[in-house]
């Protein structure tokens, strides 16, 4: 099976690609999506990241574990140029994306984030309808030429996040009325509207109940047929049945990373094992 | 080890012990007070307030009633010309009507004064009314006509009709020589029993008031003056006289004569309080408009004209349209200019601009602004924008533009609080979507601080509104006659500076004025501050 899809356009993608049905999972059958070399962070004088180096393969999900305060938000949000907008922090290293060094200096952050869309830990739809709330990322980036192609894009949106039939006769209403886990799915579809090519997630069930947490892992499983997403997660079971791929990362160093299955039940580093087994974090 | 720390703890928390329940009842006491002390505080105001409140409508009150007259009038053709009503002569015209309902007055100067009960603006008013009404002239109309200001008093029972004829001095230097028996009553008349030296001299010179003065002084040695010889009748001297005339034996020596007292005296003598005409009316006025009123011709409704008419010289005829128009300019270009440049301020400092020295002093200076005294901000409208820029005085535009100085502070710092105020969230989902940085801000941010940014600017508009300084130093308290001539540029006063020039009036109608055009002020300062609260109730935080 050939993994190399169609050639992508920057940002004006007209609408939502289909890819091919991949087959069987094997990692070496997985194009690499995203590489991180040697990467330094420093916020302010504080260093928070230390010569990171990971590989991100498209159409699986990779999941960032590691105790609190060890930089896996730090990482995950270099990989969109979300640290930008923090005062003084600096970065060092090489990120690319399909080959593509994201902090060159004819990289615009703007067009990055609509190609590597994010969902945050606390869900945070605008204060807007859950129609607008969709609508906006196509809008500003002009995906959409019409109102029926919005309509439309919308409306797959909503599908693809598994929203839609909750909400398709209020889609009207504010986005910020809908429950929890209902709010993450709506900030879901929002990310997936302007039809990224990577899917970052910091955390996204941790302010959801189990079921909820169930509904956003099974759409991952969905998902991930299509893109390529990394996630943080703090739950080991999480990883374990969402992931093909965990990275440990500790005191802002990735400590290891490998297969989940591998990294789950045979892992090279003792601090892994502590890690996961539960004595400390 | 656990159970000896389990014991050490019980130990240490009994709450049955006395100490224990000392504590609570501290703590309990301790609450009450703080309550007490807010509640006195919360009380202090609200009654300050309630004070303030009252005392302003209950002088203010007369002045939304207006005293009027509903005057007959005929519109002679003789002294209006149909081709040319405007050179009519209408003050002739008003004064038949008026001479028409009342006593016929005799002398010129009573007529003059007869007239004087209507405002000296009436011949205007019919003027007025002819001239929008022209098929009248020839007819008889009646038209509601505001009386003078002192009949509006009178009216609405604001000044007495009579006042007290004797102050209380009076009163009591009467009662002292009551008391020492000097004053006698024959025939419900009452004299002043006195010893009286009859000077030879003054005799010789005919002075025989003296004479009855020296007396008179001789009983009250400690009261200075001659305020008291106001007690003798007006024939006081005529009784000196006469005895002296029927007995001329006594001249030179000290004899007891019997000196009428004078008229309000006689009352007070009888145990009752002398009256007097006030002296703002003269009898003629008064007996003409007691005709007016018995003829059921004076009403007083309400003033529509303290909000329809501009400044005038004459309190029955001033209103606040000047003002109200002249403030509304105003505060017009206030906002027009404060708010662009505030909210544009406000976002470049607080999204845009770097953290340095240089926008550091201009963030400490932007505070230090909000708290300058308005009064340098009139000053320096003064100078740079009359005296610098050469516009014109006393126009709303210059008086805008230094009420803008004033509110950009307000806004500049109420907005940046309210974009503070917008989570960071918001941004970020913004932001990870791939919006720039000017459409996280224009589509997110500043709809979001909006509530926020509109309380913040109508409370610096509603300060601007109620300012009086600055618009005082740029000469904005012009005297506006009529509202049609204003504009942005054309002189102009607004409703702190009309107040300001109305509490300088002596007239009496200018002081229930005063306390009405403060109300006027307040319930617009109500209704803005409503309107920013009304503002933020309708788009409570969403997020
Ligand atoms: N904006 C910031 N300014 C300064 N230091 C920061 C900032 N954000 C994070 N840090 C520091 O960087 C380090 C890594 O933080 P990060 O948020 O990446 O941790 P994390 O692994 O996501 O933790 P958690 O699991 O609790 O979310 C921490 O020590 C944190 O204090
Ligand atoms: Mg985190």
């Amino acid at each position: 099976m050939e993994a190399k899809v169609e050639a992508r356009p920057v940002v004006n993608v007209q609408a939502p690609v289909v890819r091919e049905e991949q087959g069987a999972m094997a990692a070496e059958q997985h194009e690499l999506k995203m590489t991180a070399r040697d990467v330094n962070l420093w916020y302010g004088e504080k260093q928070a990241l230390f010569d990171v180096s990971l590989d991100i393969f498209d159409r699986q999900v990779t999941a960032l574990i590691g105790p609190s305060g060890c930089g896996k938000s730090t990482f995950i949000r270099c990989l969109n140029r979300m640290n930008d907008v923090i005062e003084g922090c600096r970065i060092k290293g090489d990120i690319r994306l399909d080959g593509e060094n994201i902090y060159a200096a004819d990289i615009d952050p703007v067009q990055l984030r609509a190609r590597v869309g994010m969902v945050f830990q606390k869900p945070n739809p605008f204060p807007k309808s859950i129609y607008e709330n969709v609508a906006y990322g196509p809008r500003i980036h002009g995906l959409a030429h019409s109102k029926s192609e919005l309509d439309d894009i919308v409306v797959k949106s909503l599908m693809r996040a598994g929203l839609y039939e909750e909400v398709k006769d209020r889609l009207s209403e504010s986005g910020t009325g809908l429950s929890g886990g209902q709010q993450q799915r709506l900030c879901i579809a929002r990310a997936i509207s302007v039809n990224p090519e990577v899917l970052l997630m910091d955390e996204p069930c941790s302010a959801l109940d189990p079921i909820a947490t169930a509904r956003i892992e099974s759409l991952m499983e969905e998902l991930k047929e299509t893109f390529c997403i990394v996630i943080v997660t703090h739950s080991m079971q999480q990883a374990a049945r969402v992931s093909q791929r965990t990275a440990f990362f500790h005191l802002g160093k990735l400590v290891e990373v490998g297969d989940t299955t591998t990294m789950f039940t045979n892992p090279s580093d003792t601090r892994t094992q502590d890690y996961i087994t539960g004595r400390f974090g | 080890m656990s159970d000896v720390s389990t014991i050490d703890r019980r130990a240490a928390l009994d709450w049955a012990s006395p100490q224990a329940k000392k504590r609570i009842r501290r703590r309990y006491a301790a609450d009450r007070r703080l309550q007490a002390y807010g509640i006195i505080a919360i009380g202090l105001a609200v009654g300050l307030l309630g004070i303030l409140v009252t005392s302003l409508v209950a002088t203010g009150a007369p002045a939304f009633l207006q005293t009027k007259v509903n005057l007959e009038i005929y519109v002679d053709p003789s002294k209006v010309d149909p081709k040319d009503p405007a050179k009519g002569n209408f003050r002739a015209i008003v004064r038949d009507a008026l001479f028409a309902q009342v006593p016929a007055p005799e002398t010129d100067k009573q007529k003059t004064e007869v007239t004087k009960i209507l405002t000296s603006d009436a011949a205007y008013i019919v003027r007025d009314y002819v001239l929008a009404h022209p098929e009248t002239i020839g007819q008889r109309i009646t038209i509601p006509i505001a009386v003078s200001d002192p009949f509006d008093q009178l009216y609405k029972g604001v000044i007495p009709r009579e006042v007290e004829a004797l102050n209380w001095t009076q009163e009591r230097t009467f009662d002292r020589l009551q008391n020492r028996g000097v004053v006698v009553t024959h025939d419900g008349k009452a004299y002043l029993k006195l010893d009286a030296y009859i000077d030879p001299a003054k005799v010789e010179s005919g002075d025989f008031t003296g004479i009855a003065h020296e007396s008179l002084r001789a009983y009250l040695p400690d009261v200075s003056g001659t305020e008291m010889f106001g007690m003798l009748a007006d024939d006081a001297p005529d009784a000196i006289k006469g005895r002296v005339e029927t007995d001329p034996g006594v001249v030179g020596k000290t004899i007891q004569v019997e000196l009428p007292v004078s008229e309000p005296y006689q009352t007070l003598a009888k145990g009752e309080t002398p009256m007097v005409l006030n002296q703002r009316f003269s009898p003629e006025q008064i007996e003409a408009f007691d005709a007016l009123v018995a003829k059921g011709l004076v009403s007083s409704p309400f003033n529509w004209e303290l909000f329809l008419n501009a400044d005038s010289r004459f309190p029955e005829r001033a209103g606040l349209a000047g003002a109200i128009t002249g403030s509304f300019y105003a505060l017009l270009v206030c906002f027009l200019l404060s708010f662009p440049i505030g909210i544009s301020a406000a976002v470049y400092l607080e999204e845009f601009a770097p953290k340095n020295r240089l926008t550091d002093l201009i963030e400490v200076n932007i505070n230090n602004l909000a708290a300058v005294p308005s009064v340098v901000f009139g000053l320096l409208g003064l100078a740079v924008f009359l005296g610098f820029f050469g516009l014109p005085r006393s126009a709303p535009l210059v008086g805008g533009m230094v009420l803008s100085l004033m509110t950009l502070p307000t806004i500049i710092i109420a907005t940046r609080a309210a974009l503070k105020a917008v989570p960071p969230s918001i941004r970020e989902a913004a932001l990870g979507i791939g919006a720039s940085k000017h459409q996280v801000i224009l589509h997110h941010v500043l709809p979001l601080a909006m509530p926020g940014i509109l309380t913040g600017t109508i409370i610096g508009m509603a300060q601007a509104l109620g300012e009086t300084a600055p618009l005082l130093l740029i000469g904005m308290n012009a005297f506006i006659p009529s509202v049609e001539s204003m504009g942005v540029l054309e002189p102009a006063t607004a409703l702190p500076t009309q107040i300001f020039s109305w509490a300088d009036s002596p007239e009496r109608g200018f002081v229930s004025r005063t306390s009405a055009a403060i109300l006027v002020l307040l319930g617009f300062l109500v209704m803005m501050n409503m309107a920013a609260v009304a503002l933020r109730h309708m788009f409570e935080r969403k997020w």
